[in-house]
């Protein structure tokens, strides 16, 4: 896959590459997780009419989260405090991660023998995963996309970074990326006009915006994979693991800000919608209680939105082991003058050069890495790699000396990282 | 169940079959008082003992605690008839009724007597008892009510204290309650009791029993032996039967009112009532089956299938009577037929006041969490109780029943012991037996001199929960204070090794628990050798968070076969039950779960649950973290992480040495003034790298931050290679 950006004369467009790439890596993800890999398909279709009629709408609605009013704002050096690819955990205490883990085995033994696979949100946030890391990622960030509470309620009150905080209802109502275009137009008149039960050509669009709602028993729904024709209800998404290369049945529920994802093998599941409709009833049974629970205790615990700002901090804390990101809210990123944030995307560029260079030369070793500019503005933009976390960091205040700013980091590593960036 | 079937089973009874299954068992052997020319057979509650008499002989045996060859003793008294015996408490004195309006008072230390009469010939005695009320001595119930004497030791008579006026039919008394319920009426209905307690004299309100009526017009009598007082769990009951309405109503006592408390139906025309252990047991005698109600619980459901009376071990042989009673459970029945002893329920049988101990079969009930319950109720034979709950925490975790249910399960063993630490009976034996065994035991303990001392200290409840079992399992019984190698020789197998298990039904009541069970892996029942020594010391069969490890998830990880996410999934119940009662959990329990998520790669998991310290922090887990990490190099980092969170310096520096890091370890070693890592090792390390640089840097390293370090030998070996190293590299850029 080959992304193609055309630089602008807007100052906007200045882009950090691996933020672009990660853009990229993102959409191939989540595609590969909804069709399976583009080669497979390739090989059944080889003119590629088949691939492109499925690529074609999915990064149209995919890239409709990026928009920005009528532009398409893809992430620029603005969101250099902000890392694609990673999951955003929450942070609780002792008795709420054990009710969460107790949970988790109800909902992971729901059908039977059989293993299922969960994920627990609660707002935009992860709160747990019995998925590979790889697998709670895609997850993770079409929930967030789609189906959050935030999501559901079409990003009203959008404040996490993978949603930009555009609605689709902006986006359609006109510009010229819409998918409104006659292409576009082409494919899915077809599509969505032809009657139920003879879907053969039908594209799912599994990124479509506004598609999901919440049914009564609490389990989300959607239409876009179409309607199961004997019991004429909305058939089950079913997404691919990349891990064990195993289709599974999507099926979200929701209580108040908790979100519940439970995969189910394809395989283990019989008699189709009858058998999903049956575990989504034992979960009900067994997990009710668990759940209101948990939401309880989630909820006496949230911070709120801006839960993890550190007042006098804009910073980006990734584990790149874990696939783990930190940041100050963004709502708080934007206060910071652009010089700074100039700054620290150069930085990152040049923190990214780094590490592929490390990587290259010596497979395994892992590289600690301090740096500390300057901007013209005379803020300090900072980044410290060690022990494969990775901090970044713009202190505006810290207009002082190198010793004041490294203090900074010191005491941020020691509240905040667990001392993980002041081992010397 | 006959009692011929009963007559030929073999000791083994209890697990040959469920036709021989049963909840209660009759102890046996059972006391065989065969006296010659006996002429009656008392049983006073007051003192418990077991009295038959000639006409000029009284013999007295001790029921508790029961021993079936214990000996009687005899006194010898004037002749006469003799209606009824009761010793007083401190059986100094013996109150023989001689008449429905005399009885006699037998001094035993002087062989004296004398009497007391009915003031009027309209009164007659219905009987009488000894009390410990602080008001009087001796009671004495009549047609025309109570009189409460006090006796008076030097003058050898009864003062009368105070009488209380009214009709009286009949009446029940046990001492146990302190309670007499007093019958008036024409259907003998109508209440009025008295509690004659060490508090004083408590009248209770006055009531009227329920009884149904056959027909119209026709008004059943309530007789004597249609009531019972039962005392269960410190509250008194009166249980009547109501023959008509074929129920079992049951009343509670309180101090200001009396209220009924519902029914139980009865299967049976005569029925008897007992209480063992604070379980109802309702003996339905035409059905020969006994059922269990624990009446704690507000459920009128029985605990159990009703299965019948069993005698334990019993062979062929005869005896004049039994009184069953002992160790392992009994019901206190008097079987007063000679010859008969193989069959239950006679038709003969009286049944007394029982108040002894019954060994609860929990095999047969389905209902886990609540036999649990109803186990860690027992307050006798706590010991057993114990190991039953242990064992039945085994064995629906190895049948991998669904988890709700072992984690209920889990949610009562863990409340009962934080409710037993509340109250202290958790450490009740540990400490009564420090006492007795006291200095000695310090002295001789070997490697539990810290518990010991500490609990002699009296701060045993901070030491409990790190001390291990140790402590909980005080293996030392005062006898053996005495001998240090006697002591060392029977504790040394329990202390140290807990996997010292004896296989198969080696004691009797494991065999009935595991009878009903007769599936998988519970044949050959684990189980864990606790010499009955401790089994006295044991007031409470609560069950410590450290002896679920050790009996339950330790012996439970050596059993299980397939996915271990189960034991996972139990062990995230159990600490969401520790965390509730906020209770400490034992380091290994944690251990034990990272080897088990790592043993499923469930890595990520394993993350989540250190980062969310569902498993504490501790040195323990950290090196199991780096040992499982082995395989994970993200779960290695994590152990390495938690080593340097719990400042635990030394190790953290030789493990990033370990790792290669030495400059990280420098680093790390300068900036806590971490000495005690050999420089040997880092300079090794610096040396294996073949890089001479790092080996200098290492080397000035030393020399910098240990002030003699130049003068040592490893300053000069490996100086040498350094030199080495340099004249080589120096050759090889030639």
């Amino acid at each position: 896959m080959v992304m193609v950006v055309e630089k602008g004369k807007d100052s906007d467009a200045i882009w950090r590459i691996d933020a672009l790439r990660k853009v990229l890596k993102e959409v191939h993800s989540l595609f590969v997780m909804f069709y399976g890999s583009i080669r497979a398909m390739l090989e059944k279709d080889p003119s590629g009419g088949l691939i492109r009629s499925h690529l074609y709408p999915f990064i149209m609605d995919y890239l409709s989260d990026f928009p920005v009013g009528k532009k398409l704002q893809l992430p620029s050096f603005r969101d250099c405090l902000k890392e694609r690819g990673t999951v955003q955990m929450l942070t609780m205490g002792r008795e709420a991660a054990i009710e969460v883990q107790s949970l988790v085995s109800v909902l992971d033994s729901c059908a039977g023998n059989s293993s299922c696979y969960s994920m627990i949100l609660f707002h935009d946030l992860l709160v747990s995963t019995t998925l590979s890391p790889d697998d709670t990622i895609n997850l993770f960030t079409y929930a967030v996309l789609r189906l959050s509470p935030n999501a559901l309620s079409s990003g009203v009150n959008s404040w996490s970074y993978i949603r930009r905080g555009s609605t689709s209802s902006h986006f359609v109502s006109g510009s010229a990326l819409t998918h409104s275009g006659p292409v576009s137009e082409q494919i899915y008149h077809s599509s969505d006009t032809s009657p139920v039960g003879n879907n053969i050509n039908r594209v799912t669009r599994a990124l479509q915006h506004g598609k999901w709602y919440k049914g009564k028993d609490g389990f989300l729904v959607t239409d876009i994979w179409g309607v199961d024709v004997g019991s004429l209800v909305c058939a089950t998404p079913t997404v691919w693991l990349q891990q064990t290369e195993e289709a599974m049945y999507l099926c979200p529920y929701q209580f108040k800000s908790l979100t519940l994802i439970l995969l189910i093998p394809v395989s283990s599941i019989l008699n189709g919608e009858q058998g999903v409709a049956l575990v989504k009833q034992q979960l009900l049974e067994n997990a009710s209680l668990k759940i209101l629970k948990v939401e309880e205790k989630l909820s006496k615990g949230w911070g709120g939105e801006n839960a993890y700002h550190v007042s006098g901090y804009r910073y980006l804390l990734v584990d790149g082991d874990r696939n783990i990101s930190r940041a100050s809210p963004p709502g708080k990123v934007t206060t910071l003058a652009k010089e700074s944030l100039l700054a620290l995307s150069k930085l990152r560029d040049e923190v990214d050069l780094e590490k592929s260079r490390a990587k290259r030369d010596n497979a395994g070793c892992e590289k600690d890495l301090e740096v500390s500019i300057r901007a013209k503005n005379n803020a300090w933009a900072i980044a410290r790699i060690t022990g494969g976390k990775e901090l970044y960091m713009v202190l505006e205040k810290a207009s002082e000396t190198l010793l004041y700013a490294s203090d900074a980091v010191e005491k941020f590593s020691n509240r905040y990282c667990n001392g993980a960036f002041s081992l010397d | 169940m006959s009692g011929k079937a009963s007559s030929s089973s073999q000791p083994s009874i209890g697990l040959s079959g469920s036709g021989a299954l049963s909840h209660i068992y009759i102890q046996y052997p059972p006391l065989r008082c065969s006296i010659p020319e006996s002429r009656g057979l008392h049983y006073d509650d007051g003192t418990k003992l077991l009295i038959p008499s000639t006409s000029n002989q009284i013999f007295s045996w001790k029921t508790v605690p029961f021993n079936p060859l214990a000996t009687s003793t005899s006194d010898s008294i004037p002749e006469g008839p003799i209606l009824s015996i009761r010793f007083s408490l401190d059986t100094k004195l013996i109150a023989i009724q001689r008449s429905s309006s005399e009885i006699q008072f037998w001094i035993r230390e002087t062989s004296e007597a004398f009497s007391h009469r009915c003031r009027s010939d309209s009164e007659n005695i219905l009987g009488f008892f000894w009390t410990d009320c602080p008001l009087c001595d001796f009671v004495v119930v009549k047609n025309s009510g109570l009189d409460l004497f006090a006796y008076d030791s030097v003058a050898k008579s009864l003062d009368l204290v105070e009488m209380r006026k009214l009709n009286v039919c009949w009446y029940v008394y046990t001492h146990e309650s302190r309670l007499v319920l007093l019958a008036s009426g024409m259907q003998c209905r109508t209440f009025t009791g008295f509690q004659l307690s060490s508090a004083g004299i408590v009248r209770l309100p006055k009531f009227d029993m329920a009884m149904a009526k056959p027909e119209a017009n026709s008004k059943p009598v309530l007789a004597a032996e249609d009531v019972y007082i039962v005392t269960v769990y410190g509250r008194i009951y009166c249980l009547q039967v109501d023959r008509v309405a074929m129920l079992l109503h049951s009343y509670r006592f309180y101090r200001d009112a009396v209220v009924q408390q519902g029914s139980l139906p009865i299967y049976s025309r005569k029925i008897a009532v007992s209480v063992v252990d604070n379980v109802l047991l309702v003996h339905q005698i035409d059905a020969k089956v006994v059922i269990l109600y624990d009446i704690f619980a507000d459920s009128r459901a029985p605990i159990s299938a009703p299965l019948p009376l069993q005698s334990r071990g019993f062979p062929r042989s005869y005896s004049s009577s039994s009184r069953s009673s002992g160790k392992d459970g009994e019901c206190s029945e008097v079987n007063n037929k000679i010859d008969h002893e193989g069959i239950i329920y006679g038709d003969n049988w009286t049944f007394i006041v029982p108040d002894l101990i019954c060994d609860a079969i929990a095999a047969s009930s389905s209902e886990t969490p609540s036999v649990l319950e109803f186990l860690q109720r027992r307050k006798l034979e706590a010991i057993k109780a114990k190991q039953l709950c242990l064992g039945i925490a085994r064995t629906v975790i190895l049948e991998r029943r669904p988890v709700s249910m072992v984690s209920k399960a889990i949610d009562v063993l863990v409340s009962s012991y934080s409710l037993s630490l509340k109250t202290g009976s958790y450490f009740k034996g540990i400490k009564t037996e420090s006492t007795s065994s006291g200095v000695a035991k310090t002295s001789v303990a070997r490697s539990s001199t810290d518990v010991s001392t500490s609990r002699i200290d009296g701060t045993s409840i901070r030491h409990e929960s790190t001390a291990g079992v140790d402590s909980e399992y005080p293996s030392r019984a005062s006898t053996f204070s005495a001998s240090e190698s006697e002591e060392n020789a029977s504790s040394a197998p329990l202390r140290t090794d807990s996997r010292d298990l004896q296989l198969g039904g080696g004691k009797v009541d494991r065999v009935n628990l595991t009878g009903a069970h007769s599936s998988g892996p519970t044949d050959n029942p684990v189980f864990v050798n606790i010499s009955e020594q401790q089994d006295s010391e044991l007031t409470s069969p609560a069950i410590s968070p450290d002896e679920m490890y050790k009996f339950v998830f330790a012996a439970v990880e050596e059993e299980m076969v397939g996915d271990p996410s189960y034991l996972v999934s139990i062990i995230v119940e159990f600490l969401c039950s520790t965390n509730m009662e906020k209770i400490k959990v034992h380091p290994n329990l944690y251990v034990l779960a990272i080897q088990l998520l790592a043993r499923n790669e469930r890595y990520a998991e394993l993350e989540s649950f250190v980062t969310n310290k569902i498993l504490e922090p501790s040195k323990e887990v950290a090196l199991q973290l780096l040992e499982s990490g082995r395989q994970n190099i993200q779960t290695r980092k994590l152990g390495l992480e938690m080593l340097r969170q719990l400042s635990l310096h030394h190790d953290y520096v030789s493990l990033l040495v370990q790792d290669g890091r030495y400059n990280e370890a420098l680093r790390y070693a300068r900036k806590y003034q971490v000495t005690t890592v050999r420089p040997a090792l880092f300079l090794q390390a610096a040396c294996s790298s073949n890089n001479s640089q790092h080996l200098a840097a290492v080397l000035r390293f030393f020399s910098d931050f240990i002030p003699d370090f130049r003068t040592t030998s490893d300053f000069t070996t490996y100086y040498g290679i350094l030199n080495e190293m340099n004249t080589s590299v120096a050759a090889t850029s030639f």
